[in-house]
């Protein structure tokens, strides 16, 4: 087991590694930003460097910094949490070349994963579904009325070197191709410098259904079951659950079974997180996989009973999954969480500032992720979360019932929270019914904005 | 660089005979002369006043040292009070590893000291290799762009420059010892304006 490792990132997710750590007998440092100074992780960690001022392209993200304090702190290994550095190849490269273990998959799964269409053709010819689509650039006018004809209407155009939107067209019917088309390069060409496109099937409706695999680097691979996050406001999760009321058993163990056939192929190897979209039909097709833990890892632990980001250190620090696991994964109720932002429930305008009461709520089966604290400063330079609320209960019903006192019990002030977003989505009836899908959320504040 | 902070003002209650004044007069003595570590015997008490080692740690506007009183002093009847400063040059015993570093805002407030703070994470050198002569010593006089110190981050020397022109009067830390981002190089007092 290593002695000593350091995290980079900060927040909740820091703290969390720092008690994984703690519980395996591992000494911690911590690095930050100069916004970060008075920050929980700063505090309970073993050792701490300051490594740059806030702003993170000078600080977290910082590759010299890290690596610097790495190396006077003499650790091991690094963990890099999610977002920041946690996808960067290059990074996990200089890691290894520092000879510090990076604890995550190998710089070239993380570099495969990180090019999306890459990523596609690894998975599909590892057995995984895709969506149908052009097999790469659409190159023509005559191409495109092929590939439309042959994936069948609607079908979506999308900017091949870009996303957020811009650059994307519906296509419904076949006469609205081509000047579709036409327009999608001309947009993609303004604003991404390139007029490349592709097509693929439309998913109309479509559910976001993730697994979360684990694998050790003795090529051994699981999978510990879905995650739903289908509802997102413009493309970012607000609240997921395990497991899915779109899945069953009989899905999710085929699934389940392809996804870790895939990623033995590839030998990948750390946590990772499959994502697919659920068609009305039931199909599910992969889009992408994130070669990370998840901010959204409480919900598979509180149903598991795995705690992924200590296995997480124990596969690096070579350790097998048969050591690591106490046996087959077992699935046992539901699981909830709510990501509680420092923004305004309507505007989601983000809120800065000091918080001047800060009461977390308890009782059976409720968890929370905080590195919040009364009196803390919000600084305005990272994102917006600052608690994620997991309630977990014997089926769904009881883990909403949960969540729904816990939303009441917790009290932030000094600050504008998402936690009134989180009690309406939890009083409607269509998210208590479980029908909703990755459109329900922007629909349903467009609805309430009116 | 910055090991796990200690705990704010922690003082066991003064022993009798102790007052309040005498020793905020003892701590204006400290600042005023930039000291690390103090300790005053008197009839009746012995104090030691000793400076929190971590300025990264700045919980509070202004650091409180850590204040030990000896319940009982083991000599009694002293004519006059014998004190021992010791200056910051000198390293207190005892904290394996952790490097001493005196809070350079104290400093600054008081002595009007241009600091020069490290920029980047690494290990600090005096002088440019093992035999050579440090670039610069308490007492020299350095333009602005003038190289400092080397500082060294994943094998690669970068050469630190002076961002003030003055007299170096405080090096914060020692050769060899790792520093953090913004961390209290050395201690310029500037030339005056003509």
């Amino acid at each position: 087991m290593f002695r000593k490792i350091l995290i980079a990132n900060r927040g909740e997710i820091a703290l969390r590694i720092l008690s994984a750590c703690r519980e395996l007998g591992v000494k911690t440092v911590a690095v930050y930003s100069e916004a970060d100074r008075n920050s929980l992780h700063v505090r309970f960690a073993d050792e701490a460097i300051c490594i740059g001022p806030p702003r993170s392209s000078e600080s977290y993200l910082n590759i010299p910094q890290v690596i610097s304090a790495a190396e006077i702190a003499n650790v091991d290994a690094i963990h890099p949490g999610y977002g920041f550095l946690s996808e960067n190849a290059n990074f996990a490269e200089v890691c290894e070349a520092s000879h510090i273990t990076f604890i995550g998959p190998a710089p070239d799964a993380i570099r495969l994963m990180g090019e999306k269409d890459k990523a596609r053709e690894a998975m599909a010819a590892a057995g995984l579904p895709i969506i149908p689509g052009s097999a790469g650039v659409v190159p023509d006018e005559d191409a495109a009325k092929k590939i439309a004809a042959e994936i069948g209407y609607p079908v979506m155009i999308k900017a091949a070197e870009g996303g957020g939107g811009r650059g994307m067209r519906i296509v419904r019917h076949a006469r609205e191709l081509i000047p579709l088309f036409q327009t999608a390069k001309a947009e993609a060409q303004q604003a991404f410098g390139s007029p490349n496109v592709y097509i693929e099937k439309l998913i109309e409706h479509p559910r976001h259904i993730e697994f979360q695999v684990l694998g050790d680097k003795h090529g051994n691979v699981v999978h510990l079951g879905e995650r739903e996050c289908s509802l997102q406001r413009r493309h970012q999760k607000v609240l997921e659950e395990s497991p899915s009321v779109a899945m069953d058993a009989a899905t999710r163990k085929r699934i389940g079974k392809q996804v870790v056939d895939a990623l033995k192929k590839l030998g990948y190897s750390s946590a990772g997180t499959v994502e697919f979209l659920r068609e009305e039909s039931g199909n599910l097709f992969f889009i992408e996989m994130n070669a990370r833990i998840q901010v959204e890892h409480p919900v598979t632990e509180m149903v598991t009973g795995v705690d992924l980001v200590k296995s997480q250190i124990r596969v690096a620090a070579g350790e097998k999954l048969t050591d690591i696991l106490p046996g087959p994964i077992e699935f046992r109720g539901h699981a909830i969480e709510c990501r509680v932002n420092a923004e305004d429930p309507e505007t989601f305008v983000p809120s800065a500032g000091r918080i001047t009461a800060f009461r977390v709520p308890g009782g059976p089966g409720i968890r929370v992720d905080t590195a919040s604290y009364s009196d803390a400063v919000i600084p305005p330079y990272y994102d917006s979360l600052i608690a994620k609320i997991i309630a977990h209960g014997n089926d769904r019903a009881e883990a909403i019932a949960r969540m729904n006192c816990a939303l009441e019990g917790f009290i932030v002030e000094g600050i504008k929270t998402t936690i009134p977003l989180h009690k309406k989505i939890l009083a409607d009836k269509d998210f208590i019914t479980g029908k909703f899908d990755t459109h329900f959320l922007d629909r349903a504040l467009a609805v309430a904005a009116k | 660089m910055a090991k796990k902070p200690t705990p704010k003002a922690s003082s066991s209650s003064p022993a009798h005979g102790v007052d309040l004044p005498e020793i905020e007069k003892l701590l204006d003595f400290m600042r005023k002369h930039g000291l690390e570590e103090f300790e005053y015997e008197r009839q009746g008490f012995r104090i030691r006043l000793k400076k929190p080692s971590s300025p990264a740690y700045a919980f509070s506007p202004g650091q409180m040292p850590e204040i030990v009183v000896a319940s009982a002093p083991a000599h009694a009847s002293h004519a006059s009070p014998a004190a021992s400063a010791v200056g910051s040059s000198a390293a207190p015993s005892g904290a394996a590893g952790a490097a001493q570093h005196a809070p350079a805002a104290e400093t600054t407030r008081h002595e009007d000291l241009h600091i020069v703070k490290s920029p980047i994470v690494g290990t600090f050198y005096v002088a440019a290799g093992p035999d050579a002569d440090p670039f610069v010593s308490v007492g020299s006089k350095v333009e602005t762009g003038q190289v400092l110190c080397i500082i060294e981050a994943m094998k690669l020397m970068n050469e630190i420059e002076s961002d003030a022109a003055g007299e170096i009067v405080r090096i914060f830390v020692e050769n060899g010892h790792p520093v953090e981002y913004g961390e209290a190089l050395f201690g310029i007092r500037p030339h005056r304006k003509k």
